[in-house]
């Protein structure tokens, strides 16, 4: 009887093994191939795009967020509430105002140009970078290429800036951040004052 | 015993309420640094919970809106280090890490990224474009056709992406894009006519195993029109090489009127849809048919009314002749017929202004084409007339337009 078991045994472990071995040689086979032949691909600068709240642009007229590849010739779009950065390696970076649209392009002799088609750009140059930033009505700005420094253009010009009204200092009701996480704590602390246990809640001063 | 237990679970509820509590105020400390970019709420909301990885992630935020990765990276190696299962925690310490030049230690945060969600797109698209910032080509497409495999909406970003490395070689595109089949050659067909680039767009048509349905087709001549490139628009259009002048319907005897701008035949303005227009069989100079135009007051000078969009040969001079009939006219600004560069616009030619005349009237002009030009737009307008409002009653009708 346990020999008849220990046979039996044995011809299910191999059914078992054998079927395994099938399904893995299935699986191996059905895995499909990669028909595609290794491409040379050319090495040339390539930009990286930053979005603010990672909200999606529009790249060469396709939705692209941070983490994007931008390649020069790109046509960069954005809308309302969006703006962006594109970093340009040892070139410098550009940024991207909301409702802008520009045309970059950059290769790796040091060359960046910003086509401003409309909206406002701001193109910081490296040091040896030959920046260029200008609108299709003709205007244009050119950096010294032994300073880089940062070039600044609007299309149609951006009007004077105004002086921010007092009382803006970003916070709650305006009363600026440290006052408004100051208030929240005090908030949160007088709402867990009960919760913890003391001797006499009414504190030390009469 | 019975106090005991009571007390007990009085202490329990209490730490329950200042636990959830302390949760509470993170989560709005950390609502709020987000909103008023307050690093100071950022802090607020890590002090109060720093086992929240959410606290950290929002705390990264700020720090990173306030010119400081170093310390964004910091506090995103903590909030992968409380979840590390979430790959957007990792693709966040990957997208910082670059932002401050370390390429590897991004790669690495790509990595657990991809470990953690293998089958989403998002992991792959960002290892992929990293990859490729690398100079890691190769690797750098397969992720991302892995992307593409996963998501197919990171197709038209894949294409675009392997049309720029590829430097506008189709060939080299194609294989980095590894077009597998009549979907993905359709989506390459699409960039490429809306690039304007119909050589290699009728080159990857000739590839597809079926011929493009007529919506399909109509639509890659679309974007081959949209794009000015109106031979091999009208190449795809007619299904065969058009190198002759033709000009479509010009006896209105087909009473089909285009609404979208074309090839084959008339289109009708979209900003003149009020002025009534009709094909009459009752009136015609030649054929069965002509085209009435009545008039009840609104035409916008400039605007045009109708219009067609010819191939033409560069420097040829073209002569267009039509038969004019008109009734109870009244305008200071005649319509007439125009003829301009469909490429940069330039006005080539134009007839004098349609005459108030009862009976049919043959007129003709010539124009001679640009060096440059592949198509021309014939177009019926009209004259500015000074003062505005420039109103036009009456009725014309239109037969026989021909270009020779």
């Amino acid at each position: 009887m346990n020999l008849k078991r220990r046979n039996g045994s044995r011809a299910i472990a191999a059914l078992v093994l054998f079927s395994v071995v099938q399904i893995s040689f299935q699986i191996g086979f059905a895995e499909p191939n990669d028909t595609t032949t290794a491409t040379p691909v050319l090495q040339q600068v390539v930009a990286r795009l930053t979005t603010r709240n990672n909200q999606p642009i529009t790249v060469n007229g396709i939705s692209a967020a941070t983490g994007a590849t931008i390649l020069t010739g790109a046509t960069i779009e954005t809308g309302a509430d969006q703006s962006a950065t594109v970093n340009l390696g040892p070139l410098g970076s550009l940024d991207i105002a909301a409702n802008t649209k520009v045309v970059l392009t950059y290769d790796d002799q040091g060359n960046v140009k910003v086509l401003v088609l409309a909206g406002c750009a701001v193109l910081t140059a490296k040091k040896d970078t030959k920046g260029e930033v200008a609108t299709d009505q003709g205007s244009s700005e050119k950096n010294d290429p032994a300073a880089g420094g940062v070039l600044r253009l609007c299309n149609p010009p951006a009007p004077p800036s105004t002086t921010p009204a007092s009382g803006t200092n970003g916070g709650l009701f305006g009363l600026g951040t440290a006052a408004t996480v100051a208030i929240f704590t005090a908030g949160g602390l007088a709402a867990l004052t009960p919760l913890f246990f003391q001797d006499n809640p009414s504190g030390s001063t009469p | 015993m019975r106090l005991a237990v009571a007390i007990l679970a009085i202490a329990v509820c209490l730490f329950l309420m200042q636990a959830s509590a302390r949760v509470g105020f993170s989560r709005l400390f950390a609502r709020y640094a987000l909103i008023a970019n307050s690093l100071e709420a950022a802090d607020e909301a890590v002090r109060l919970t720093p086992s929240d990885p959410e606290a950290q992630r929002a705390r990264a935020t700020v720090l990173s809106r306030l010119q400081q990765p170093a310390e964004a990276v910091k506090a995103l190696e903590a909030a992968t280090r409380l979840r590390y299962r979430d790959d957007l925690l990792w693709i966040d310490l990957g997208n910082a890490r670059e932002e401050v030049g370390d390429t590897q230690g991004a790669l690495a945060a790509f990595d657990q990224a991809v470990r953690w969600a293998p089958h989403y797109a998002h992991t792959h698209w960002q290892r992929g474009n990293l990859l490729l910032r690398m100079g890691r080509g190769a690797d750098a497409f397969a992720e991302l056709r892995s992307a593409v495999a996963a998501n197919r909406g990171y197709l038209p970003n894949l294409i675009d992406l392997a049309w720029g490395i590829s430097r506008e070689d189709v060939n080299v595109a194609e294989q980095l894009i590894g077009v597998r089949n009549d979907a993905d050659r359709l989506a390459l067909i699409r960039f490429l006519a809306r690039r304007g680039k119909g050589k290699e767009t009728v080159a990857q048509m000739r590839l597809l195993s079926a011929p493009l349905s007529k919506p399909q087709k109509d639509e890659v001549v679309y974007l081959l029109f949209s794009a000015k490139d109106f031979k091999d628009a009208f190449e795809v259009w007619s299904s065969s090489p058009a190198r002759t002048a033709a000009l479509f319907n010009g006896g209105f005897e087909e009473s089909q009127i285009l609404n979208e701008p074309g090839l084959g035949g008339w289109v009708r303005s979209r900003e003149q849809n009020k002025t009534s227009m009709a094909i009459d069989v009752a009136e015609k100079f030649g054929g069965t048919k002509s085209l009435q135009v009545s008039f009840d007051g609104e035409w916008n000078p400039g605007t045009p009314l109708l219009s067609q969009t010819v191939l033409i040969e560069p420097s040829k001079t073209y002569r267009v002749s039509f038969s004019v009939k008109t009734k109870d006219l009244v305008t200071g600004g005649p319509p007439l017929l125009t003829v301009s560069d469909a490429t940069n616009g330039q006005l080539l030619g134009k007839s004098e202004s349609f005459p108030s005349t009862n009976s049919w009237l043959t007129l003709s002009f010539e124009f001679t084409t640009l060096a440059t030009s592949e198509a021309a737009v014939i177009r019926l307008q009209r004259n500015n007339c000074d003062p505005a409002p420039c109103p036009i009653f009456g009725v014309i009708w239109l037969d026989e337009i021909n270009l020779s």
